[in-house]
């Protein structure tokens, strides 16, 4: 028989590449976090997780910190994003490359450059663990903020403002309900672009002598200890808490997949 | 753990593109393979920049007292299979990686990665023999007779009585593993800041007076350490308890507990001091004390070397400390790994060749001037490591004040009676301090054992506490 090709077989090296290191690891971690040193199946690893006062610390203090972070980003990256969307000059594209550069430079490098300048402004950097930490949290994700949003904003059809800007409707009202309503994809993405890594991201709360640990300095403190078991439990926890926002985040672009678009109604 | 004192440099850079020749070259040594076959293949583990790769500096260069001027050009490893044909007329190759922490090697090995020769620390030597992973050395190693056995003829006979007086279910140490490089745990400090008697005490790691301005390493053993000290303190500095006839082992016992009951003691102590000091840092303690952040640290001996070396070239004058309750005697030693050994006999042999030939008092050499370590080889007959202490600590007459100049007795470690340094005075809290602490020092220094499963889960648990963010402080704070 001669051999056929069909397109279906360019997919075949994903394939193997999700199956050996998405979800093959995924089980090894399901398995580790559902069980004891002895190879039992047990949930010790869960009670004691949410029984210690310092565990749930740790977790709300990651949360906090992602969700100012991912707050802050929100706030200045939508202006810049619109700005930069709007430019009608060629300088909109220098000035996007402006924003993506900082991605091209190695991570380490920006945030010790950070780290020297916050040190000049604020003299000890150990008497504000938790505002450099956020500063350097929004200073690493804005770009992943941005970018998204931008994407959003510049594929937005300008007829819509125009038709609502001759149907009489205020500057402002053309914002809040056309506008605004219509990036909310790209909003989705950014958010979930930015709350996650930024609750596992410790290399800045190190790098900014942040001394308590959120829950990536965690699974690793876990896992140099030999703890797969509860280095694991926390990866789930954090696998669910993406699950819930994903399913959230699906709600809001829904009605967009639907073709309807919910400005209008 | 312990890193070297040269930075990033060009030792580095050389390394890297030898290695990629290396890489770039294995098919073609693959495909004319036929002499390579009958060689011996050695594979050993080693921390990064922890043995010297040659291509030194003339102004590097070591003058010996009996006029001979070491200069290396060519690596450690490249000189031992040179050696190793001349002595015993066979080829051995040593492929060589590095590792970066115990844990990152103890976990490399249990995923299966094979190697005959490692260099873990004391700790993780205890824990290999606990689990029956090593292979111990022969008896013929321990003959004293046989020229090439630099090791036995070499290792100061303070360090070999260290390795045989300690021992893991009934064995000694020295069965098992030999010595490479050894240490002090202290305190790096800034004298023009922190006084000699605030630094001579882990106590001042809780000092308000530097509040914010002292770092601490981000390490559960060493922070332990610390913690336990500033909880024994009362204890273990008493008068009686110091005079007492058993006061080593009751050091050690009291420094190792990890019953409940100290290390809920130590969890509240380290839990103050994280509220108390700058950071726990990874690497960044060293640039910090240099640049002035920060006032103190906490350091192993031969960082803080690096550390005070760094600081003298831009013009800053720090100091170490061992403090007075108790210092961390650790030490890094070669361990021969069942699993690779077991492959084939004759690689026991090239294994304990190559800790010989590491023992050579001028390799000696090499390797503390490259790594800014102290070796555990005191040189047996040849006055090669004695020369080099001298050559670098020894004041010069004509350039110092006669009361600046001191006799430092370092004796116990050479166990010979012309070990003694004629110094300059502030030597003797500086480099010449941190690489050859005096005796008294050693009579209070504890060597930190693997903790059993209990313990250390136990340990863990609360350095998690400690480093989680502590809910109940803060609402307390905000009720306040």
């Amino acid at each position: 028989m001669k051999y056929a090709f069909s397109r279906k077989q360019l997919a075949i090296p994903y394939a193997v590449f999700l199956v050996l290191f998405v979800i093959l690891p995924l089980f090894v971690v399901l398995s580790y976090a559902f069980t004891n040193g002895d190879g039992q199946i047990s949930f010790r690893n869960f009670v004691a997780f949410f029984g210690s006062s310092k565990t749930v610390g740790t977790l709300l203090y990651s949360v906090v910190i992602a969700v100012i972070t991912t707050c802050l980003c929100l706030l200045i990256a939508y202006p810049t994003a619109y700005i930069l969307a709007k430019t009608k000059m060629k300088s909109g594209d220098a000035l996007l490359m402006l924003f993506v550069l900082p991605m091209w430079i190695n991570f380490t490098l920006r945030i010790t450059a950070l780290k020297e300048i916050l040190t000049v402004l604020e003299g000890n950097l150990a008497l504000h663990p938790f505002l450099n930490t956020i500063v350097g949290m929004v200073y690493d994700f804005l770009p992943f903020m941005i970018l998204p949003l931008y994407n959003a904003l510049a594929k937005l059809d300008d007829s819509y403002r125009e038709a609502a800007q001759d149907l009489g409707a205020s500057k402002r009202y053309v914002f809040l309900r056309v506008i605004l309503p219509l990036s909310v994809p790209g909003i989705v993405s950014g958010v979930t672009m930015v709350l996650l890594p930024s609750m596992t991201n410790y290399v800045v709360l190190d790098m900014v002598y942040n001394s308590t640990y959120i829950m990536g300095s965690l699974i690793g403190s876990y896992f140099s200890s030999y703890d797969w078991h509860n280095g694991s439990v926390i990866s789930i926890i954090l696998l669910v808490i993406i699950g819930i926002i994903t399913v959230i985040s699906n709600r809001f672009t829904e009605g967009e997949s639907d073709g309807k678009v919910s400005v209008l109604r | 753990m312990r890193k070297s004192r040269h930075e990033i440099n060009r030792y580095a850079m050389i390394g890297l593109l030898t290695g990629g020749l290396l890489l770039g070259s294995l098919p073609l040594l693959s495909g004319c393979g036929a002499a390579e076959e009958d060689a011996i293949v050695l594979r050993v583990a080693n921390w990064e920049e922890y043995m010297d790769e040659g291509d030194w500096d003339e102004e590097d260069a070591v003058e010996f007292s009996d006029g001979t001027i070491l200069c290396p050009e060519s690596s450690l490893v490249e000189d031992f299979e040179e050696w190793y044909y001349e002595t015993y007329g066979q080829k051995v190759r040593v492929e060589y990686s590095t590792f970066g922490t115990n844990e990152e090697l103890y976990n490399q090995i249990t995923i299966g990665d094979v190697y005959d020769l490692a260099c873990p620390s004391e700790y993780m030597i205890m824990k290999m023999m606990t689990e029956g992973m090593l292979e111990p050395y022969s008896e013929a190693f321990y003959d004293a007779d046989i020229p090439e056995n630099y090791y036995v003829r070499g290792v100061s006979p303070y360090i070999a009585g260290v390795y045989g007086e300690l021992s893991i279910g009934g064995e000694a140490l020295s069965t098992y593993a030999a010595g490479y490089m050894w240490g002090t745990l202290g305190i790096v400090y800034n004298p023009e800041k922190v006084t000699v008697e605030e630094a001579s005490t882990w106590k001042l790691l809780l000092n308000e007076k530097y509040a914010k301005q002292i770092t601490i390493k981000d390490s559960v053993r060493d922070a332990f350490f610390a913690g336990v000290s500033i909880y024994q303190y009362d204890d273990i500095t008493a008068e009686t308890f110091r005079q007492s006839d058993t006061y080593a082992g009751d050091m050690y016992d009291k420094l190792n507990a990890t019953d409940a009951v100290t290390v809920d003691a130590v969890e509240n102590i380290l839990s103050a001091i994280k509220r108390n000091v700058y950071s726990f840092e990874t690497d960044s303690g060293k640039a910090d004390m240099v640049t002035g952040k920060v006032l103190a640290n906490q350091q192993w001996s031969g960082d803080a070397v690096y550390t005070m070396d760094q600081a003298e070239e831009d013009g800053v004058e720090l100091c170490y400390s061992a403090p007075e309750e108790s210092t961390n005697l650790w030490f890094d030693g070669w361990v021969m790994l069942k699993d690779g050994i077991s492959e084939a006999p004759e690689k026991k042999q090239a294994a304990e060749a190559f800790v010989n030939f590491l023992s050579m008092p001028e390799n000696a050499v090499r390797n503390m001037m490259y790594i800014g370590y102290t070796s555990v080889i005191a040189g047996g007959d040849s006055e090669k490591v004695l020369d080099y202490v001298n050559w670098c600590y020894e004041a010069d007459p004509e350039e110092t004040d006669e009361e600046d100049m001191v006799e430092y007795d370092i004796c116990y470690f050479f166990d010979n009676e012309d070990a003694v340094i004629m110094t300059s005075e502030d030597q003797t809290r500086r480099q010449l301090f941190a690489q050859y602490p005096p005796a008294e020092v050693m009579d209070r220094s504890v060597i930190m054992a693997y903790f059993d499963a209990e313990g250390n889960e136990r340990i863990n648990r609360m350095w998690t506490n400690v480093r989680c963010f502590d809910l109940k402080s803060w609402w307390e704070g905000l009720a306040k």
